[in-house]
């Protein structure tokens, strides 16, 4: 009988939450939707689980603030995921359905270049803002788009910073030996290098590139050694630059200045080969020791960086950071708009310019965040220490040994 | 840069690649099995290896010894339980298993131990003979692919077992005729491509980074260097491995890196018009 009465109890008590929570609801029956095709499965499931993080570290943020203040009225925020498999025209397809059947207010693109293309070009025939989280490439911007946005600045902007810190740093560092992954990203990241560093009237002594499938690495490092180069730049993912480092002090093969894109950035590069590691350097689009207060949820760097550890057990990396930022530029556009109508926060992106727990945010004409010193660092002690930009240089380049 | 180094890196890739294959041919020639886990095998060899090193400072030479014996039992369960059932199916049912254990293998792996690379950061120097550089850890395990190989070979010719498996191989209807258990050999059989697949990860974790994602990879090179050697025999592998380490060392050289897979391939399509047995053909069954 006790029990009865017990469970009778708690059935009163959970209708009339239910019943509460309801109420609240209609309250604030106005909420914003945000729609995001994620790669959650497929061959960027890593990255889209990536995205997927940041995101809800954002949305708890927004809503336990109460959401987002839309010209004085605080309206919650409401996300709506699902899984595009890694296959573009499921991505296509999702983007479509997200806008026509779940009518979200706006949109997030998935991970990579291709992938951001074709959500693009869905949102740009139906006029709703999509932010792009992680495409670098300026052919996804030269499009016309009106409606996109991307918080990554372009690959070229990266190796401009890292030849002016090489150059200033070890001028004697002429010669360039550039060896890259024959792959999207790792490759453009290498010709944009060819590219800058002859505009710069540096000597490119070899450019090779290595296929998807290389094991091993043996044979194009031992020709970089007999071309003795004064700066050794390799570009690929972290398994391949473990790789390229340990065969390269396997070989006795080094100069004064080894780059690459993007090992150091990642733990897993230093951990993996520890005192190998020792002088690399790189550039990133953002780096957790690169600290900025900001106007946003997190309010600094550091805040945005101690949540993710306590969270995830891990460092984030520009991945995490990026899809984050993406939507506090899309928050402080609304708020800026003060409304949620889609023609008026997408003129509040095109003249955004804050600075957040990201770095500064301001869109250049083409969508891109043009505004950005792009971070270069340098493997210091165990550690990636930041030697440009001056506003928070942690050390000097130092010749590798 | 001179030839010598070209003609090292080639030989000491080349011992690795023997050693990633013959576990496989021996499977593929025995059994007639495709096994499309080898790669994983060889990746958990290397995982076991790596935690060894990591939590109890095992030296991956020690370690060799105990990660072959895990694997050995595995495979032999494998074989035992489940692949026996369908063995004598057409070879596409043998691969659709493998192929499916291969995905639970896999992506269990991928949960436990994620695909981020790590490595077995035991540099041992290297050994500079007169502008040669060798790195003394892949001269190790050059050495050790050589003497697993070699000890495999000799246990194929001598023992009772081997000369069971050879006898299996050879016709499985007779060989049961003569009193030998075919399951129990097929499970032997499979078993010892296991352990051989371990001992391999052993020594692969310490010249590579360990990771998930290269599982397929190390599938495509037994492939290739099977189809170089010829298939089921120790010699073949052995062959094969150096063959595609010199070719791939030789074609980056010459022309590019990318050109060296490219090459590696173009010679296997080559050997199956004009050589299908592989460079050692099929002789005998040692």
């Amino acid at each position: 009988m006790e029990a009865k009465a017990w469970r009778n109890g708690i059935g009163r008590l959970a209708a009339a939450l239910v019943f509460g929570a309801l109420a609240a609801g209609m309250a604030h029956a106005q909420t914003i939707k945000i729609g995001a095709p994620l790669a959650l499965t497929g061959g960027l499931a890593d990255e889209g689980k990536k995205q997927a993080i940041a995101y809800d570290m954002w949305l708890k943020r927004v809503n336990a603030q109460g959401g987002i203040n839309v010209a004085g009225k605080r309206m919650k925020v409401e996300l709506i995921e699902y899984d595009y498999q890694t296959q573009e025209q499921r991505a296509q397809q999702l983007a479509e359905k997200l806008i026509v059947d779940d009518k979200v207010d706006f949109l997030l693109a998935p991970f990579g270049s291709g992938h951001t293309k074709v959500v693009a070009g869905v949102a740009e025939r139906y006029g709703v803002p999509v932010m792009a989280t992680s495409a670098s490439s300026d052919v996804i911007f030269n499009q016309g788009y009106k409606y996109l946005f991307g918080t990554l600045a372009p690959n070229s902007g990266s190796v401009e910073n890292l030849i002016a810190v090489v150059t200033k740093g070890i001028p004697s560092a002429k010669r360039i030996a550039i060896l890259g992954r024959e792959d999207v990203f790792p490759k453009a990241m290498a010709t944009v290098m060819s590219d800058a560093a002859k505009k710069a009237g540096l000597e490119i002594i070899s450019l090779e590139y290595y296929p998807v499938g290389a094991l091993d690495l043996a044979t194009p490092i031992a020709k970089i050694r007999s071309l003795k180069p004064d700066w050794i730049y390799v570009t690929g993912y972290s398994k391949d630059l473990v790789l390229a480092k340990k065969q390269m002090a396997d070989l006795n093969v080094t100069a004064p200045v080894v780059t690459m894109i993007t090992g150091p950035v990642y733990r897993e590069f230093i951990d993996s080969l520890g005192p190998l590691a020792e002088g690399v350097t790189s550039a990133s689009w953002w780096h957790h020791s690169a600290q900025f207060k900001g106007d946003d949820p997190w309010g600094s760097t550091k805040a945005f960086y101690d949540e993710f550890v306590a969270r995830e057990k891990s460092d984030p990396d520009y991945v995490h950071a990026a899809a984050a930022a993406a939507l506090v530029a899309l928050q402080k556009a609304v708020e800026k708009a003060g409304t949620t109508d889609k023609a008026k926060v997408r003129d509040a992106l095109a003249s955004l310019d804050i600075v957040t727990f990201y770095g500064p945010i301001k869109f250049s004409a083409n969508g891109m965040n043009g505004g950005r010193d792009l971070p270069i660092i340098q493997v210091q002690g165990g550690k990636p220490v930041v030697l440009h930009p001056e506003s928070i240089k942690q050390g000097t380049l130092r010749p590798v040994k | 840069m001179d030839y010598g180094q070209v003609v090292a890196n080639g030989l000491m890739i080349g011992a690795v690649y023997a050693c990633i294959a013959v576990g496989f041919s021996l499977v593929w020639g025995v059994l007639n099995v495709i096994n499309m886990m080898h790669g994983s095998f060889i990746m958990l060899g290397g995982y076991l290896t790596f935690f060894a090193w990591l939590h109890l400072k095992v030296s991956p030479i020690v370690s060799v010894v105990p990660v072959a014996v895990i694997l050995f039992v595995l495979g032999y369960l494998i074989q035992y339980l489940m692949i026996n059932r369908v063995v004598t199916q057409p070879v596409l049912t043998t691969l659709t298993l493998t192929f499916g254990l291969d995905m639970i293998l896999y992506n269990f792996m991928n949960l436990w131990f994620t695909a981020t690379p790590r490595r077995v950061a035991l540099d041992l120097g290297r050994l500079d003979l007169g502008g040669v550089v060798l790195p003394l850890d892949r001269v190790v395990a050059m050495i050790l692919a050589l003497v697993l190989t070699g000890l495999l070979y000799a246990v194929m010719r001598t023992s009772r077992i081997g000369r069971a498996i050879v006898a299996v191989r050879m016709d499985r209807d007779a060989a049961a005729l003569m009193g030998i258990r075919v399951n129990q050999v097929y499970a032997i059989t499979f078993g010892i491509g296991a352990l051989m697949a371990g001992a391999c990860g052993a020594l692969v974790a310490v010249v590579f980074p360990i990771t998930t994602s290269v599982t397929g990879l190390f599938l495509g090179k037994a492939f290739v260097i099977c189809v170089i050697g010829g298939l089921g025999s120790v010699p073949g592998a052995l062959v094969g491995g150096l063959a595609l380490g010199l070719i791939e060392a030789f074609a980056g050289f010459w022309f590019s890196p990318q050109t060296a897979i490219l090459t590696g391939f173009l010679i296997m399509l080559v050997l199956l018009v004009v050589r299908p047995t592989g460079l050692v053909g099929r002789r005998g069954y040692e």
